[in-house]
C-alpha cells in the first residue's frame, strides 16, 4: 500500500440515513411516546355518554401518524436530496452567538416582566436590544426608549383603555 | 340581494372606512418590510380586535391579507428584496426594469395586475362562497371530516421545504390542539396540572409566537445587511395600450391565481410562481423573461392577489383556510364568536359581504396608496433593524398579554418563538403547524361523531361517497409530490 492512499480520503458507500435527520427523529419519535404514554393515562368515557370515543383514542391515533411520518425523516435525502440539500445549507449555518443572547434577553425579559412593569419592560426593551445588538448612535436608542414606550403607552393604555401591570412603578406612584 | 346591501353597507360606515383604511396602510406597509409579514401583523393585530366590532376587524384584517400581497411587491421591484414570499417571482422582471430605469413603470405594472387580479378573485369569491356553502350545508360529520381530511393532506403540497416535514408540522398543530378538556368525555388531557392548559393553548400567543418571534431571531443574524435602493418618484400606471397588450396574461394569470388560492392549503407564493412560468410558457417572447418583461411582472401579481381573494372561498364557506393568512382569519372569525363555514353564509351573511366589500375597496386602496406613497414605502426599508425588531418585540408582548391578561400566554408566545426558530432551520414551517392547530378541533369533533353514527367502524365510513371522494383526493395530494420523483426514476431506468 502506497503512502498516498493512507491520505487519500476515504472512500466510503452511499449514506444510508441521514445522521442530523436521524437525531431529529430520534427527538419527534421520543415525543411521541411521551405523548402515547401520557394517553394511556386518561380515564375511559363514563358508561353514561354510552358509545362515545374515549378521550385517548385521538391523540394516539395522531401519535401514529406522526412515528410513521417521522421515521421517513432520516431517509428523506434519498427521496428528494435537493430538497435536504437546502434544509442542510439552513443547518450548517450555525447559530450565532448573538442570536443565543437575544434568546437569554427574551428569557431575562419575560421573567422580569411581572417585576418591572409594563411601562419599564418596555423602555428595558428599547434600550437594552439595539444596544446589545451594536447601535452605536446612544443618542438615538435613548431617545428610541423613551418615546416608543411612550407612544405605545399613550395609545394602548390612555386611548384603548388597555391594563398595563404597574410593576415596579408602583412604588413611584406611592 | 338585501344583505350584499346590508354588508356593503356595514363598509361604508365612516368608523370602518377608516379601520380598513388602516388596515391597507399596514399591510404595504408590513409588506413593505423584508421579514415582516401579513400573517405576523394578522396575529400581533389579533388581540387588539377583541373589543371591535366583528365586522369592523374581520374587514380591517381582510384588507390588511390583500394590501400585504402587493406591499411585498413594492421592496421586491425597488431592492431586489421580495417583502414577502408571493412577491420573489414579481422580483425576477420588475427588478431587472427598475434597473433599467423605469422603477415607476414596474411598480405601476405591479400595481394594476395586482388590483385587476384582486377584483377578478372578488368576484369569483361572491359567486363561488354561497355556491359552496349551500353545498357543505348538505355535508354530515363524516362528510366534514373527509374534507378536513383532505384540507390536511395538501399540507404536503403547501409552499414549503419538505412535504413530509409539513406534514408533520401539521399533525404536531392537531396534536397541541388536543390539550386541554376533552369536550365529549370532559377529561382533561396534557395539561400536567397546570390550570392554564385546562382551557388548552390559546391560538392566539401562539401565532404571534411563531411569526413574529422566530422571524425576530431569524431577522438578529442579519443586523448589518445592507441593500441597495433604486429610486422611485412615484408610481407610473400603465397605458391603456400596454393593458390591451398584457391583458390575456392577467385573466390568465388572474384565473390560475383563483383556483390555486380556492384548493385548502395552498398560498399566494404557489400562485405566484405558476403565474410567472405560465405567462413565459404563453409569451410570445419568452427570452426576455428575466430581463424586465412586464408580462413577467403582470404574470406573477395578478395570480398572487387573485390567490389572496380566492384563498377566502374555502375559509369563508367550509372553514377550511385557503392560506397560512386566511388560518389567522379563520382564527380571529372564532374568538369573534363566529362559526365558520357554511352556517357562516346562512347564519350572517351580510358579515360576508361586508369582507367582499372590505376586501374590493382594500384593492382600490393599496392602488391608491401606490400612486401617492411608493416613494414613501421604499423608504420604510431604511428603518434599522436594530430598532425596527425590539418595537416587534412589544407589539408581541402586549398583544399576547391583552388577549387574556394573563402572563402565561407570554410565556407560550415566547416558547413557541423559540421552538418555532429551531423548528423553521430544520424545514418545519409555521403555516401547516398553524392550519393543524386551527383545524384540529374540528377534525377531532367530526371524526367522533362519524365514529358514534357508524358504530365505531371506520371502514363504515366508505359507506358515504362523498367521504370515499374526499379520501381518493387525500391520497392523490399526499402522493403528489413523490410522483415526479417516481416517473424521473422510472425514465432514468429506461
Amino acid at each position: 500500500m502506497s503512502n498516498e492512499s493512507n491520505f487519500a480520503p476515504k472512500k466510503t458507500g452511499a449514506k444510508s440515513f441521514h445522521r442530523k435527520d436521524l437525531i431529529l427523529a430520534i427527538i419527534l419519535v421520543a415525543f411521541g411516546a411521551f405523548v402515547y404514554s401520557e394517553a394511556n393515562k386518561f380515564p375511559p368515557a363514563p358508561l353514561v355518554l354510552g358509545d362515545t370515543i374515549n378521550a385517548d383514542v385521538f391523540p394516539k391515533i395522531l401519535v401514529v401518524i406522526l412515528i410513521f411520518l417521522t421515521a421517513i425523516i432520516p431517509f428523506e435525502f434519498k427521496i428528494t436530496p435537493e430538497k435536504v440539500a437546502k434544509i442542510d445549507k439552513e443547518r450548517d449555518d450555525k447559530t450565532i452567538p448573538i442570536t443565543w443572547i437575544t434568546i437569554v434577553m427574551l428569557l431575562t425579559i419575560v421573567s422580569l416582566a411581572n417585576f418591572l412593569g409594563a411601562v419599564l419592560t418596555m423602555f428595558v426593551t428599547c434600550l437594552i436590544f439595539p444596544l446589545v445588538w451594536g447601535e452605536k448612535n446612544y443618542i438615538a436608542v435613548a431617545i428610541y426608549a423613551i418615546l416608543f414606550p411612550g407612544f405605545v403607552y399613550l395609545l394602548f393604555n390612555q386611548l384603548l383603555g388597555l391594563y398595563f401591570e404597574p410593576g415596579l412603578m408602583e412604588i413611584f406612584k406611592k | 340581494m338585501e344583505d350584499v346591501i346590508r354588508g356593503f353597507g356595514l363598509i361604508l360606515e365612516f368608523k370602518n372606512i377608516l379601520l380598513i383604511f388602516g388596515g391597507v396602510l399596514v399591510g404595504v406597509l408590513v409588506g413593505a418590510l423584508p421579514g415582516l409579514s401579513s400573517p405576523m401583523a394578522i396575529a400581533l393585530l389579533m388581540p387588539f380586535t377583541i373589543s371591535l366590532d366583528p365586522v369592523a376587524s374581520i374587514s380591517m384584517m381582510a384588507a390588511l391579507y390583500c394590501a400585504g400581497t402587493f406591499g411585498g411587491s413594492i421592496t421586491a421591484i425597488l431592492i431586489n428584496a421580495p417583502g414577502a414570499p408571493p412577491a420573489v417571482a414579481t422580483a425576477l422582471d420588475g427588478y431587472q426594469m427598475a434597473k433599467k430605469g423605469e422603477p415607476g413603470r414596474a411598480l405601476g405594472l405591479a400595481a394594476i395586475a395586482s388590483v385587476l387580479g384582486g377584483i377578478f378573485a372578488i368576484f369569483i369569491f361572491l359567486l363561488a362562497t354561497p355556491l359552496l356553502a349551500e353545498i357543505a350545508l348538505k355535508f354530515g360529520p363524516v362528510e366534514y371530516f373527509g374534507l378536513t381530511l383532505f384540507a390536511l393532506s395538501m399540507l404536503a403540497a403547501m409552499s414549503g421545504k419538505s412535504s413530509i416535514r409539513n406534514l408533520i408540522a401539521g399533525v404536531m398543530g392537531v396534536l397541541v390542539s388536543t390539550i386541554g378538556v376533552h369536550l365529549a368525555t370532559g377529561v382533561e388531557r396534557f395539561d400536567f396540572g397546570v390550570d392554564e392548559l385546562t382551557e388548552g393553548i390559546k391560538f392566539v400567543p401562539v401565532l404571534i409566537g411563531l411569526f413574529a418571534m422566530s422571524e425576530l431571531l431569524n431577522q438578529s443574524k442579519t443586523l448589518n445587511d445592507a441593500v441597495e435602493r433604486m429610486s422611485a418618484k412615484a408610481l407610473k400606471l400603465p397605458t391603456l395600450a400596454e393593458l390591451k397588450k398584457l391583458k390575456g396574461t392577467i385573466l390568465r394569470s388572474s384565473g390560475l391565481g383563483t383556483f390555486i388560492g380556492i384548493l385548502p392549503a395552498e398560498g399566494s407564493t404557489v400562485a405566484a410562481m405558476m403565474g410567472y412560468n405560465e405567462a413565459k410558457r404563453w409569451s410570445k417572447e419568452p427570452e426576455k423573461f428575466g430581463t424586465g418583461s412586464p408580462e413577467g411582472i403582470v404574470g406573477p401579481e395578478a395570480a398572487n392577489n387573485a390567490a389572496a381573494g380566492g384563498a377566502m372561498v374555502p375559509t369563508l364557506a367550509l372553514g377550511i383556510p385557503g392560506s397560512g393568512t386566511t388560518a389567522l382569519i379563520l382564527a380571529a372569525l372564532v374568538m369573534h364568536g363566529f362559526r365558520p363555514g357554511p352556517y357562516l353564509i346562512t347564519e350572517t351573511p351580510h358579515l360576508v359581504y361586508a369582507i367582499f366589500g372590505a376586501m374590493l375597496f382594500a384593492n382600490f386602496g393599496f392602488l391608491g396608496i401606490g400612486l401617492v406613497g411608493a416613494k414613501f414605502f421604499s423608504y420604510v426599508t431604511f428603518v434599522p433593524k436594530r430598532f425596527l425588531w425590539p418595537s416587534v418585540f412589544i407589539f408581541s408582548l402586549i398583544g399576547s398579554y391583552a388577549y387574556s391578561s394573563a402572563i402565561f400566554d407570554v410565556w407560550v408566545m415566547l416558547l413557541s418563538g423559540i421552538i418555532g426558530y429551531f423548528a423553521l432551520r430544520n424545514g418545519f414551517s409555521p403555516a401547516p403547524f398553524v392550519m393543524g392547530l386551527i383545524l384540529g378541533k374540528m377534525v377531532e369533533e367530526t371524526f367522533t361523531q362519524s365514529m358514534v353514527i357508524y358504530e365505531n367502524n371506520f371502514l363504515n365510513f366508505f359507506d358515504s361517497g362523498v367521504f370515499i371522494f374526499f379520501f381518493i383526493l387525500t391520497f392523490v395530494s399526499l402522493s403528489t409530490p413523490f410522483w415526479g420523483k417516481i416517473r424521473k426514476k422510472f425514465s432514468s431506468a429506461k
